[in-house]
């Protein structure tokens, strides 16, 4: 069983990635990702958000009528979701980040990684797998979304988390690395790291 | 010299095998091989890559010399020096010679390079785009900044592809795409197209903003043109501001007859191109733009359409393919020229995008080509 | 236990419904006083930039009470006006418009109804008054800032629900962009736009320096949120024109100069 719990925090992290092994959750990671802040809020809100429905979830997992599960996932999920969003609201430290965030917070109940994993794994497992389950998806996400971020704030503004560190000295922010697409060259150069890594993702 | 060393050495198992893919290069390079396939059925031409590849160079050396004339004297014309012909000569091949060592070191290099690693003969689809690439860009474009969007370029468009023949779009283009969206600011406006840098007695003069004739047109039409002192044999010769290659109609257009001559390039997507242009362009014009025949002369429109569109590994491969792809590249780029505020050149988008829809109209032209005869044989 | 019948099924998703409809209200309510002193304190903090009294990240830094103690140190007096230019009621010094608020006077501002405008005048001679307009995604607002000649432009803040980031969001995140409007005048004459956003912006002096106009430079590759931001300008702006003309005042002295030289 501990074995198993392992593989069930650490598979999600590196070798499961939600992003880059499964390809999901493309949209968000494309949109929050110019800053490190804005990423690292939207990924603790994924974690947050992903850990509480899939524990609830499955909490309630022999109650759910069969034909309706679909509708009881998507209203714990939302629930989670206004719950997060009014929360940074009400934060001094949280509010202008909640801003910069505007719909995307919003926009984490149509991340499939959330439904996925309660679809895929709440409704089979007791509540403390599927806790840690929804909580390593989430950081696997988040994981994903920091080293993207990393880049981009850093090639594209030249500070990391809002602090100067290349334009001090005469760095010329790159304009390309703020647009979206240079998020998905990005995605593309780490799935090409993950596969030459772990040889067995490759397609033959 | 690199046939003697070859036997031993550099074969599989010698002691510099490792750098076997760089003599290849350079070998066949010089000499054509006289190693031929010998399994399997094949149609071959007595022509090969590389010639074909030297064949294009030649045809853009008009343009690069033009090129160079026109940057000595846009310089000489903007800040009124007394230079004469050789002098303006001189200057442009100077300003622009660091253009190309760049475009061709760090391009080959990574070439060479990812030939190495991956053991296999490095490729010669190089030579073009490097001659390209300092075609494309305002003359003033730093260096690092060029160095930048080629190694982008062809890392991400041609190697990750897998190398010459296999990039969806043409790599030349995607620098100039890398640079135009990364630093738009030494990319475009009107302080990037006449260098003063290199000329010590201008050293501490105010750089004089020059207007490229698409942007003066963009904002002002005809009469704006001929208010900036440009009429329209000046843009057809070609000593206009600009990307340094794209200015003369007329060298662009011995190039042309070079590749058409040749059989390099497929006239069908020059011509169908100009005529996409045309038609656009009139349908701007009743809507009270500048005639439609400016749009050819303008910009990189005539470069595009010749050097860039006609890409063989990148234009459509259908007989029938090639007329559409063509069509649409030149509608699409006055398209943007014409209802786009924020790009005013539309060539570039233009062609990037149907270098991407080019495989889907070669499906489509066979599909419908395979369902006629098809039907065809059903009536027979 | 048969989760699968018809009454089980619609019992439990009522229940559910109901729980989470509950705990959502619930936090609502008791976080909404909160979330309305953010919104107060950044709306505050987004006139105070436009103003110049400082930058939007060093109001962040100095937090919500320092933020309203600056404003109730700067502010002179702040009123509502209608598009005729005349006073029509007090605003309490401690009240500002929300972007909600904006929303409901930017309907009647484009309908037939009368709106309400506010002005808010600081210590400094300085007004400030919002503008509200739709960007590409959703809603763009801001603040422009007028010296006491009511025609210079003393800078400008603004924000955005959705706009693209990198491209649209540059109306707010592009401190470059903002600063373009220092400087510049708005264009009180009734059938001209009172202020433009457009490719290329002023043109230029024969030193290179910019004529200060009522232009400015379009962001490139964000042609909609600049045109939205500029109608939103145009639209808040020509409600306030009759107001800031009435405010404008010749300048004698030069006239009377000129005619000296003339004669």
């Amino acid at each position: 069983m501990n074995a198993k719990l392992k593989e069930t925090i650490l598979n999600p992290i590196f070798k499961g990635n939600p992003i880059t092994v499964l390809v999901l959750g493309i949209c968000s990671s494309l949109a929050v990702t110019v800053t490190l802040k804005g990423a690292l809020v939207m990924a603790l809100s994924v974690i947050v958000v992903c850990g509480i429905s899939s524990l609830i979830l499955s909490m309630l997992r022999n109650t759910i009528p069969g034909r309706v599960r679909i509708i009881v996932q998507l209203v714990v999920v939302a629930m989670m979701v206004i719950l997060v969003d009014q929360i940074l609201k009400s934060f001094e430290a949280t509010y202008a980040i909640d801003k910069q965030l505007s719909v995307y917070i919003g926009l984490i109940i149509t991340n499939c990684i959330v439904m996925g994993r309660i679809e895929a794994f709440a409704l089979g497992n007791k509540p403390w797998p599927s806790f840690l389950d929804g909580v390593s998806n989430g950081a696997g996400y988040g994981l994903i979304l920091l080293i993207v971020a990393f880049f981009r704030e850093l090639l594209g503004s030249g500070t990391l988390f809002g602090v100067d560190v290349l334009n001090w000295m005469g760095y010329v922010p790159n304009n390309l690395v703020i647009l979206p697409p240079f998020a998905l060259i990005l995605l593309g150069c780490i799935v090409w790291v993950q596969r030459s890594i772990q040889k067995d993702l490759q397609e033959k | 010299m690199a046939d003697q060393n070859k036997p031993g050495l550099f074969e599989k198992g010698g002691k510099l095998y490792w750098l076997h893919s760089s003599i290849d290069a350079f070998d066949t390079f010089l000499r054509v091989p006289g190693t031929v396939t010998r399994r399997g059925a094949h149609v071959r031409d007595g022509i090969d890559l590389k010639r074909v590849m030297i064949m294009v160079v030649i045809a853009l050396v008009p343009a690069a010399l033009f090129a160079m004339y026109n940057v000595g004297y846009q310089t000489a014309h903007t800040y009124s020096l007394d230079w004469g012909f050789w002098n303006m000569f001189w200057y442009g091949l100077l300003r622009m010679l660091p253009l190309f060592v760049v475009s061709y070191l760090v391009g080959l290099g990574i070439e060479f390079a990812s030939s190495q690693i991956r053991e296999e003969e490095v490729n010669e689809g190089y030579l073009v785009t490097g001659f390209l690439i300092p075609l494309i860009v305002p003359v003033d474009v730093p260096l690092w900044m060029l160095a930048l969007a080629v190694a982008f370029s062809v890392i991400f468009v041609k190697e990750v592809f897998g190398g010459t023949g296999m990039n969806i779009w043409n790599p030349a283009l995607v620098a100039r795409a890398f640079l135009f969206f990364s630093y738009p600011s030494s990319m475009s406006g009107s302080s990037v197209w006449v260098s003063k840098t290199w000329v010590p007695s201008l050293k501490g003069v105010d750089a004089i903003s020059t207007a490229t004739p698409l942007a003066i047109a963009h904002d002002g039409g005809v009469q704006g043109l001929s208010d900036a002192g440009y009429s329209f044999m000046d843009l057809v010769w070609g000593l206009i501001p600009g990307s340094t290659g794209e200015t003369s109609v007329v060298a662009i257009l011995i190039g042309a007859i070079i590749l058409v001559w040749t059989g390099v390039a497929s006239w069908k997507i020059m011509l169908s191109s100009i005529a996409g242009g045309l038609l656009v362009g009139w349908l701007g014009q009743l809507g009270g733009g500048i005639p439609a025949y400016y749009h050819i002369v303008m910009g990189g429109f005539l470069f595009g359409s010749v050097f860039m569109a006609t890409d063989p590994v990148t234009a459509a491969q259908t007989e029938t393919g090639k007329w559409i792809y063509g069509f649409l590249v030149g509608a699409l780029a006055v398209v943007v020229r014409l209802w786009n505020p924020g790009y005013m050149e539309g060539m570039m988008l233009a062609i990037l995008l149907m270098n991407t829809f080019a495989p889907l109209i070669d499906h489509c032209v066979v599909s419908v080509s395979i369902k006629r005869r098809a039907k065809k044989a059903l009536t027979a | 236990m048969n989760t699968n019948n018809n009454i089980y099924t619609v019992v439990y998703t009522s229940v559910i419904v109901v729980v989470v409809a509950a705990l959502l209200a619930f936090v609502s309510q008791s976080l909404k006083s909160r979330q309305q002193a953010n919104e107060k304190a950044d709306t505050i903090s987004q006139m105070l930039t436009a103003a110049g009294f400082g930058t939007k990240a060093e109001f962040q830094k100095i937090g919500n009470a320092a933020v309203l103690d600056k404003y109730a140190q700067e502010i002179a007096e702040a009123f509502i006006v209608n598009p005729e230019g005349e006073k029509v009621a007090d605003l309490p010094l401690d009240e500002v418009y929300s972007p909600s608020q904006l929303k409901a006077q930017n309907y009647k501002l484009k309908g037939s109804d009368v709106p309400e405008l506010p002005v808010f005048v600081f210590k400094n001679g300085l007004t400030v008054v919002p503008v509200y307009g739709a960007g590409l995604w959703g809603p763009v607002w801001g603040y422009v800032a007028f010296e006491e000649d009511g025609v210079t432009i003393k800078g400008a803040y603004f924000d955005h629900e959705s706009e693209t980031a990198g491209l649209g969001a540059r109306i707010k995140d592009d401190p470059a962009f903002q600063a373009e409007f220092q400087g510049e005048n708005a264009d009180w004459e009734a059938d001209v736009k009172v202020f433009e956003i457009v490719k290329g912006g002023s043109p230029k002096n024969a030193d290179g320096s910019e004529i200060m106009d009522n232009r400015i430079d379009a962001i490139t590759g964000a042609t909609m949120t600049s045109i939205g931001l500029e109608n939103a300008i145009q639209t808040w702006l020509k409600g306030y024109s009759k107001y800031f003309s009435s405010k404008e005042q010749p300048a004698p002295a030069e006239e009377a100069a000129e005619e000296v030289t003339e004669e």
